[in-house]
């Protein structure tokens, strides 16, 4: 197991510099995510702790070794692609066997090795079967079997789950975590869904146009976002981001307010319309025209029934106030 | 019973009926054409040939002197002809062991989309777009012994110049140098497009397991094309079979026969000395060879190579 370092990674393809000076670290034995929307370069990221890009500038170091000119092999990772990746024209067995092989590990260490691999994904009756004879789930956990197998200090997931239908990624996140727990090794895994990256990590990065917005614990993050675009990012439904006026403060640019620290009230501060009102069954989430300050997400109990068009009076829990200043910066201490 | 006969037919078998005319009615009208032109210039030709074999005739006027087997006797005792399927063996060995290796290894370099690998691609499939006879001229000229490339080349080094296509032993290796010249781009370019069809991911996936070039070529990009490569060797021996345009303008089959190939051979001894029944034998020899092979390459590898 080891930490990843990067210290003044700098990516620019051409002209383009599309990160711009990233310094992190990622603990020993975390699970970090990198989160986003697209094109904030949190794949090339990866993809340069992998050695699979190089970068234009800075130091990669992974258990406290300078990497950033080694081989992919050389590096103590594995990944997991998107893609996944299988080499279709090899069994499972041989595909998770492949790097093995290549290493020339003795046979009767490789089917060790490889069977135990295939006994905790469960992989075992599909061992002689080709990838385009699988599921995508069980596809994705070949993909994983290959990364185990190899005992690599470091796991790279490169958007696992986004090819999968919405019951499985739910069902292989809980997977994931459990593998994490058991094998102990450092993750780092990049999504653009702020779900995965909530349930998953137990370190979150959340990038932006190529720079890092914030680091930190995922419930860190979301009660104490550092800036207008992670207290929108972090979340779901997203917090409720309003004009400084709706506090009436001039000094505030942005405040935001999560859906679930909003109550209905008829003295409430903010008067309110339901535009739309989805029936989750354990909660209620109303969309609402607020007047003067735009849309507004309120998380109401399941049970409460709310019409379209119907009126109300909203009232944030005051404590639960996030103060953006002008510079989109989390404002600490406004009274 | 008059009920049954007064019964309209059910929607499905409505539509199945009209579904079935309306493909009659495209069958009618899309195969006459096709199938008028495929008879007149293909099966027609055909079966006249394999008819004159059985005949000693001129080409003028109507066949007449039915000899039965003995055209196909006289090519199976004619030496030249031994030689000219021998010299065709050599080129289907020489496409797949060197001209096929050669076409993939260069494929390999530069099979990315960059610009100067686009520029060699070009360079590299130039010889396949001019015409089989420019290109032996061209060659004939570079083997040329008193102005040729070749002789310049051979007196800088203080060789004396070298008649290489009037040469027995060696103008059969400077024809077959030309073919793999003329050919290599094309197999090359059916290479570059398998490999670029290749996924990125897979490449990469196997680079992080520890693969070096030669291994991810290996293990992971030969078996991805491998279709293209079972295609690119079906070409390659049809072609073989069919080398006729590169070598007349570079030998004309000589020097004493000793660059025929079975067109070559039926083309010298059958068309030019008005042996129309002597050419149609070797033509049908040649006709049942390419269904040897085709045969052949459908049962050993269309099967293997579905999924």
């Amino acid at each position: 197991m080891a930490d990843v370092q990067l210290a003044g990674i700098t990516k620019s393809f051409g002209g383009v510099t599309v990160i711009p000076g990233l310094d992190l670290k990622v603990p020993d034995g975390s699970f970090t995510v990198l989160v986003g929307p697209s094109g904030c370069g949190k794949s090339t990221l990866l993809r340069m702790i992998a050695g699979l890009e190089s970068p234009s500038a800075g130091e990669i170091r992974i258990g406290g070794t300078d990497v950033t000119d080694a081989e992919p092999s050389d590096r103590g990772i594995s990944m997991v692609f998107q893609s996944y990746a299988l080499y279709p024209h090899m069994t499972v067995a041989q595909n998770i066997d492949f790097g093995l092989r290549l290493a020339k590990v003795p046979a009767a260490e490789r089917a060790t090795r490889v069977a135990e691999a295939a006994r905790i994904l469960s992989l075992e009756p599909y061992l002689d079967r080709k990838p385009g004879q699988l599921s995508g789930g069980q596809r994705q956990r070949v993909a994983i079997g290959r990364s185990i197998v190899r005992n690599p200090e470091v796991f790279l997931f490169d958007e696992p789950l986004s090819n999968l239908d919405a019951a499985l990624r739910t069902q292989m996140r809980v997977e994931l975590a459990q593998l994490h727990q058991s094998i102990g090794a450092t993750m780092i895994y990049v999504t653009h869904d702020q779900v995965e990256a909530m349930t998953l990590a137990d370190q979150i990065v959340v990038m932006k146009d190529g720079r890092i917005q914030q680091v930190g614990a995922p419930m860190e993050l979301y009660d104490r976002p550092a800036s207008e675009f992670v207290a929108g990012f972090i979340g779901s439904p997203k917090m409720n981001l309003l004009p400084g006026r709706a506090i009436e403060r001039d000094d505030v640019k942005t405040v935001g307010i999560r859906p679930e620290h909003l109550h209905i009230a008829d003295d409430g501060q903010w008067r309110a319309a339901a535009k739309v009102v989805e029936t989750l069954g354990a909660d209620t989430i109303a969309y609402m025209d607020a007047e003067g300050l735009g849309e507004i997400i309120v998380r109401l109990p399941g049970h409460m029934r709310l019409k379209a068009g119907e009126r109300l009076g909203l009232s944030p829990e005051i404590a639960n106030l996030h103060y953006f200043g002008h510079d989109g910066h989390r404002m600490e201490h406004v009274a | 019973m008059q009920m049954l006969n007064t019964r309209t037919p059910r929607p499905a078998r409505r539509f199945w009926h009209g579904a079935r005319s309306s493909r009659l009615t495209a069958i009618a009208i899309l195969l006459p054409p096709g199938l008028i032109l495929f008879s007149l210039f293909v099966i027609l030709p055909l079966t006249e040939s394999g008819y004159y074999a059985f005949f000693d005739w001129n080409g003028y006027g109507t066949p007449e002197d039915y000899v039965g087997l003995r055209n196909f006797e006289r090519i199976a005792d004619h030496s030249v002809f031994h030689t000219a399927v021998g010299n065709t063996a050599k080129i289907i060995a020489v496409s797949l062991f060197i001209q096929m290796p050669l076409a993939l290894f260069l494929a390999l370099l530069i099979y990315r989309k960059t610009p100067t690998n686009a520029l060699f691609r070009l360079i590299f499939f130039v010889p396949y777009i001019l015409a089989e006879v420019a290109a032996g001229l061209i060659w004939s000229f570079v083997f040329d012994g008193n102005y040729g490339v070749t002789a310049s080349i051979a007196r800088s080094m203080g060789q004396e110049s070298f008649f290489i296509l009037a040469d027995r032993d060696w103008a059969f290796v400077a024809v077959m140098t030309v073919i793999v010249w003329k050919y290599f781009g094309f197999h090359m370019m059916i290479y570059i497009a398998a490999l670029q069809g290749v996924p990125e991911d897979l490449i990469e996936a196997a680079k992080i397991e520890g693969a070096k070039r030669p291994q991810i070529v290996r293990y992971v990009q030969i078996p991805q094309i491998r279709p293209a490569i079972i295609v690119s060797a079906f070409f390659a021996i049809i072609g073989a079979l069919q080398v006729f345009d590169v070598i007349i303008p570079l030998t004309n089959g000589g020097p004493s026969n000793q660059t025929q190939t079975i067109v070559t051979y039926l083309y010298s001894f059958g068309l030019t000395r008005l042996k129309i029944g002597f050419g149609s034998a070797v033509g049908v020899l040649l006709f049942l060879a390419a269904i040897l092979v085709a045969v052949f390459y459908q049962r050993l590898f269309m099967k293997g190579s579905r999924p």
